[in-house]
């Protein structure tokens, strides 16, 4: 049993180590340039399920094709659909933040970002 | 209901199993919509699972004496201790990899994020990891093997992890929805706060009874055997249990104020409780220069070595190696004072002639009691107990419960040769001197 858990112990870090590594050598991933602009008023259009639009941080999303895999049951993402949901991303609604993957998973769904003059940052 | 070994166990692992299994109630189809979903429910519940034994592991320390027998004594719950101690390490290591390989399935820096992020939960967590792994480093002997007691210092802060995990836990926990996170959690670690407390409070003022010293004997050169008076309540207990024994004598070089485990050798019903304890370390060393009339304090009785007087008599066969004659001692007297029919056949292991311990008084207590024979082995003479051995001194040997104490590499091979002889292991008792 000790020598099991000394080499899981090694494993474990040589995991984290690799991760790490892996992490810092891989290329940063670049900006996408002359990103669409869309204003509150556009996002608000797309307000259902069906085509569900948010803007979050000054980034606008569509969530549409992802409203099936969200942990939480849709009609709990309903009422943030074509709305400004920064605050439902950082609270979960009971003051929990979403987790950095769960952030970092919405890249995929970015369309744009929102226009200048509007947006809370 | 009397619970069996086996049971007791499975009741064990059950309750550190329920908190995750209650977690698989409130699944939901997203968590298999993707590989990387699955490695997050899989992260997930490896947590659930690593806490829940721990806080059962933590439980498990609390050493109520009695409540060891269903298990079949202290050494057996230990293991058991040892064993959900291990699995939990085994499963918290698995948790954050399986949740930073599961945002892997986003991107690489998703999952170096997951692991390392500034959320207050992820660095209780990384605490609450670190720690256990310095804390049991000592246990599983990461760096060689540790010195007794530094061991069972390190060893004691284990229980801190406990409480740094649980932070964490209460923090994040979403798969127990609702009320039932906090529910559940709060009655584990209530139960393993309740544990710890009596081990480290209530044992320390209450559980521990004075005794003093009001003989030495000297069975062998590098052998002492105690007499104690009760200063307040007598013990309780049946032959072949041991007690912790924490010396106070100011006099003494090494192990003041530590407790460490003794067989009792006395037969129950002596009014002085008598310990024989043979020099080993640095500790039992000490204790062979204790002086007359000081106090000793004793914690106890543990272990579950004989079949309970009340369960229907079987003939007994008895292998004892050097000082692992004590339970066998204590149990002779005991039937020698009470007239207790025992059919019991010994054989005691030792070196040579010069290193039998209580030679004379065996040979009484052999001669008051007609059903019981004693045999030695020599080991000079006849090299390792062989089976062949066991069946010239005792015919039936392999129809007998065999009973065997002593050092552990006697242990290993008497089990192995009466297994030869088709004795059955569950037929087979073992009490080994380990680390307690």
């Amino acid at each position: 049993m000790k020598k099991t858990v000394f080499a899981a112990f090694v494993a474990f870090w040589s995991s984290v180590g690799t991760m790490l590594a892996l992490f810092a050598l891989a290329p940063a991933a670049t900006l996408a340039e002359g990103e669409t602009e869309y204003t509150l008023e556009e996002v608000a259009e797309h307000a259902s399920l069906e085509d569900c639009w948010m803007a979050i941080k000054g980034k606008v999303y569509d969530f549409t094709d992802y409203v099936p895999q969200h942990p939480a049951p849709p009609p709990v993402l309903e009422p943030w659909c074509g709305c400004e949901a920064t605050e439902g991303m950082t609270t979960k609604g009971y003051g929990r933040d979403h987790s950095p993957a769960a952030w970092e998973s919405m890249e995929a769904y970015q369309v744009g970002v929102l226009s200048e003059a509007e947006g809370p940052e | 209901m009397r619970l069996t070994a086996k049971s007791s166990q499975a009741v064990v692992w059950l309750l550190a199993l329920t908190p995750g299994l209650l977690a698989l109630l409130f699944l939901n189809p997203s968590d298999f919509s993707s590989p990387g979903a699955v490695l997050n429910l899989l992260g997930r519940l490896t947590g659930i699972w690593g806490m829940a034994l721990l806080l059962v592991a933590a439980g498990l320390c609390c050493r109520v004496p009695g409540f060891d027998r269903p298990f079949g004594g202290l050494t057996k719950l230990w293991q058991l201790h040892h064993r959900l101690g291990a699995v939990a390490f085994l499963l918290l290591l698995l948790h954050p990899l399986l949740l930073a390989f599961s945002a892997a399935s986003i991107s690489l820096p998703a999952a170096v994020q997951t692991l390392f992020s500034d959320r207050s939960a992820v660095i209780w967590g990384w605490v609450a990891l670190l720690a256990l792994m310095i804390f049991m480093a000592p246990s599983f002997s990461f760096f060689g093997e540790a010195e007794y007691q530094r061991w069972k210092f390190v060893h004691r802060l284990a229980g801190v992890t406990v409480v740094l995990g649980l932070v964490h836990t209460l923090l994040l926990s979403r798969t127990l929805p609702g009320a039932w996170g906090p529910v559940i959690w709060g009655l584990w670690a209530a139960a393993a706060l309740f544990a710890i407390s009596y081990r480290w409070v209530f044992s320390r003022w209450r559980g521990r009874q004075p005794y003093r010293l009001v003989a030495i004997d000297r069975p062998a050169r590098n052998v002492v055997e105690l007499s104690l008076e009760p200063r307040a309540a007598a013990l309780r207990y049946d032959p072949g249990q041991f007690v912790y024994l924490t010396p106070t004598d100011p006099q003494l070089s090494a192990g003041r104020g530590e407790e460490h485990p003794y067989t009792l050798s006395s037969a129950p019903g002596e009014r002085l409780l008598r310990i024989a304890i043979k020099d080993l370390g640095d500790a039992s060393r000490a204790l062979q220069t204790l002086t007359l009339d000081t106090e000793v304090r004793i914690e106890g009785p543990y272990g579950r070595f004989f079949p309970s007087p009340e369960a229907p008599p079987e003939p007994e066969l008895w292998i004892a190696g050097g000082i692992g004659i004590t339970p066998f001692l204590s149990r002779l007297r005991h039937c020698a004072r009470t007239g207790e029919a025992l059919n019991a056949h010994l054989i005691y292991c030792v070196q040579d002639e010069t290193r039998v311990l209580f030679g004379e008084e065996l040979r009484q207590l052999e001669a008051q009691l007609p059903e019981s024979r004693i045999t030695l082995h020599y080991f000079y003479r006849e090299g390792p107990l062989e089976r062949e051995f066991i069946e010239r001194a005792c015919s039936d040997a392999a129809q007998r419960f065999a009973y065997l104490c002593g050092p552990l590499p006697l242990i290993d091979r008497a089990r192995g040769q009466l297994q030869g002889l088709g004795v059955p292991r569950a037929r087979i008792v073992t009490e080994e001197f380990v680390l307690l």
